[in-house]
């Protein structure tokens, strides 16, 4: 009985000990890949922020209206800092994940390969929706200004309408590449927009119909007339 | 291979004098402008080898026939004396970016190949040019060594306010010569300055649209070439529509004087007082159309960009500059007034901005347009009764605020870098 139990117990311990020198590479090996991340992630956030500072980013940053979100937002972070920062995390994160799959363990495997599947149409997705964001902010103060310089009383509102309008597109158009709900967010932006435009028909031509009127008789009529009330200087 | 315009200069060899025309659907006044040149030409210098030249930007109303067409029939019925030489017509179309600048390119080019001595363009809207032009913007280069001649016209008091709120008092400050119309349009300048225009690279940017008038005379003196003015009387023009033209017209115009400030920064950061320049010509006063002026509308359009745009100034102004604004902007109409200090300092915040790039350029200089609005609206205001004279008096004072200021802008500009 003794010796069943002495037999049991050595093999248990046997095929123990055999598997943690089975896996004790695997575990030198995460921590060789942590460690080589770390520092190639140092290195990289090093290099990058002084190429983004020797590049100006943070002035181009300032002038796309970048940076001031950045400060409204609460962020006490430069541009380049932050955006150095962030590639210093993506490769902490990736390094993770490359040190949990050196332990080769099956659970973590189908995991791993899903999300490295799934990085490009992440990064896709923050790429529309950083460039969504500048060029909405962008035509968003080109259409301010053109709207003050017409003389529209609704100058802010034009410019907040482009600029929502940009912003909601570019969401979708993120949403959509990364695969979430993809009917839901067509069929939301179609119909969401379609009412936009039908209301603002409807209350234009129903709503606003003497304002119409009026204002497309005075545009004919002032295209008749034109000079009337007009600057005659010239301005060179 | 040869274009037709390269084959029609072949033609010509050499010139003397060669007279620029840049047009664009001007068949109405370019007749009178090329038998005024011709007139000229023949009249004061008769025995030169001239050659005018149309730099056409593709008109369609029959601009480029009228060209051909126009000849003086009979000198006699104007002139005593007959010119030895024919007068060459070029016509050509220009190419590049759409603007007066290329179709200048296209003349550079011109004057270049026919090794002209001294050239002139004159703009081809003017109903106001005579003869006596050509001689007062010709013989300076000719006959008196000048590389650059600037006009210097009799205008409308409330004329030309781009010129006189910003061009003129900025040029004169940081370059150190008087000369009161740096933006004329009608110029006459050396066969030598005219190559050297050509050495630049400058044909895809705002000099090649409205900015060409501040970057020859920017040039000329900068590079130390010796500049003058000619008294030419009163500058009429065909009437446009100014109030469409001004959006981007304002903003070529003050770019290039931006620009060139970036480039000539080490020239115009020493400190010295303006001189007059020599001034040719003979004064007269002239009778001039008068024009009308909205400047409720300015007014209102100042107040509009106050209320809308002080978020995109805030990232440019001081904080004292833009509190000041919002007080100017609670003014009633009837004490609307924008002073020469508070001018001066937007004038100078807005170029260094402009350096440091801190606003996107093109929104930064469509968004000083209420400014500058509020400014001649301010102007206009101050001066409905003044005369003339009086009018330019203001206008002398606000250059000294500018040259006032002058350590100011090189304080803040390097501070800036």
């Amino acid at each position: 009985m003794g010796e069943v139990w002495r037999v049991a117990i050595i093999d248990s311990l046997n095929k123990f000990l055999g598997k943690v020198i089975t896996f004790f590479p695997n575990v030198l090996a995460m921590m060789t890949i942590l460690i080589l991340g770390l520092i190639i992630a140092w290195v990289f956030k090093k290099i990058l922020f002084y190429f983004l500072k020797t590049i100006q980013f943070d002035r181009v940053s300032k002038q796309w209206g970048f940076a001031d979100i950045l400060s409204k937002g609460g962020v006490t972070y430069s541009p380049a800092h932050l955006l150095s920062r962030f590639f210093y995390w993506i490769i902490i994160l990736i390094t993770l994940i490359l040190g949990i799959n050196a332990l080769e363990v099956a659970a973590t495997q189908n995991f791993i390969a899903h999300f490295f599947n799934y990085l490009p149409n992440l990064f896709a997705g923050i790429l529309i929706l950083v460039i969504g964001y500048l060029i909405a902010i962008f035509l968003g103060q080109a259409t301010l200004i053109a709207a003050v310089n017409a003389q529209m009383e609704s100058a802010k509102l034009l410019s907040r309408i482009v600029r929502w309008f940009i912003i909601i597109l570019s969401l979708t158009m993120a949403l959509y590449h990364l695969g979430i709900a993809e009917k839901v967010i067509v069929a939301t932006f179609s119909i969401t927009f379609g009412g936009i435009v039908l209301a603002l028909a409807l209350a234009f031509g129903w709503g606003g119909r003497e304002l119409a009127k009026d204002f497309l008789e005075r545009y004919y009529k002032g295209r008749e007339k034109k000079g009337e009330g007009e600057d005659h200087i010239s301005h060179i | 291979m040869k274009t037709p315009f390269q084959g029609q200069l072949e033609e010509v060899r050499e010139a003397d004098i060669l007279v620029g025309i840049p047009s664009y659907n001007n068949s109405h006044t370019i007749g009178h402008v090329i038998r005024a040149v011709m007139a000229g030409l023949a009249k004061y210098f008769p025995k030169a080898k001239a050659v005018l030249v149309n730099s056409d930007g593709g008109s369609t109303d029959g601009t480029q026939e009228e060209v051909r067409r126009v000849q003086i029939e009979d000198y006699k019925t104007i002139l005593t004396s007959h010119p030895v030489h024919p007068i060459h017509k070029i016509i050509t179309p220009y190419h590049g970016v759409p603007g007066k600048g290329s179709a200048f390119r296209t003349i550079f080019e011109a004057a270049k190949s026919l090794k002209a001595k001294a050239c002139v363009v004159v703009d081809s809207d003017l109903r106001s040019i005579t003869p006596e032009w050509i001689e007062l913007l010709v013989r300076p280069v000719f006959e008196e060594g000048f590389d650059y001649v600037a006009p210097l016209y009799a205008r409308h008091k409330f004329d030309g306010t781009i010129t006189n709120s910003i061009v003129y008092p900025l040029t004169r400050t940081l370059y150190g010569k008087r000369i009161r119309q740096p933006i004329g349009g009608d110029f006459g300048f050396s066969g030598k300055l005219a190559n050297f225009y050509l050495t630049k690279e400058v044909w895809e940017t705002d000099v090649a649209r409205f900015g060409i008038d501040i970057w020859m005379t920017t040039l000329a003196i900068a590079e130390g070439y010796q500049v003058c003015q000619s008294y030419l009387g009163a500058k009429l023009h065909d009437a446009k529509d100014p109030g469409a033209d001004l959006g981007p017209m304002f903003t070529q115009v003050v770019s290039s004087v931006y620009y060139l400030m970036g480039e000539y920064q080490t020239l115009w950061e020493q400190g010295f007082t303006s001189q007059s320049v020599p001034t040719f010509g003979f004064h007269y006063e002239v009778g001039l159309e008068p024009v009308s002026v909205n400047v409720e509308r300015m007014i209102g359009n100042f107040r509009l960009g106050v209320r809308d745009l002080i978020e995109i100034w805030r990232k440019v102004l001081p904080a004292e500059t833009t509190r000041w604004l919002e007080s100017i902007e609670k003014l009633s109409d009837e004490a609307f007034f924008l002073p020469h200090d508070l001018w001066v300092r937007l004038i100078y915040e807005f170029a260094i901005a402009y350096h440091q790039g801190l606003v996107h350029r093109e929104h930064l200089l469509k968004s000083m347009i209420p400014l500058y609005l509020g400014k001649v609206a301010s102007f206009v205001k101050e001066n409905v009764d003044s005369s003339a004279i009086e009018v330019e008096k203001k206008i002398e004072s606000l250059c000294q605020v500018f040259e006032g200021m002058k350590p100011y802008l090189v304080e803040r500009w390097k501070k800036g870098e």
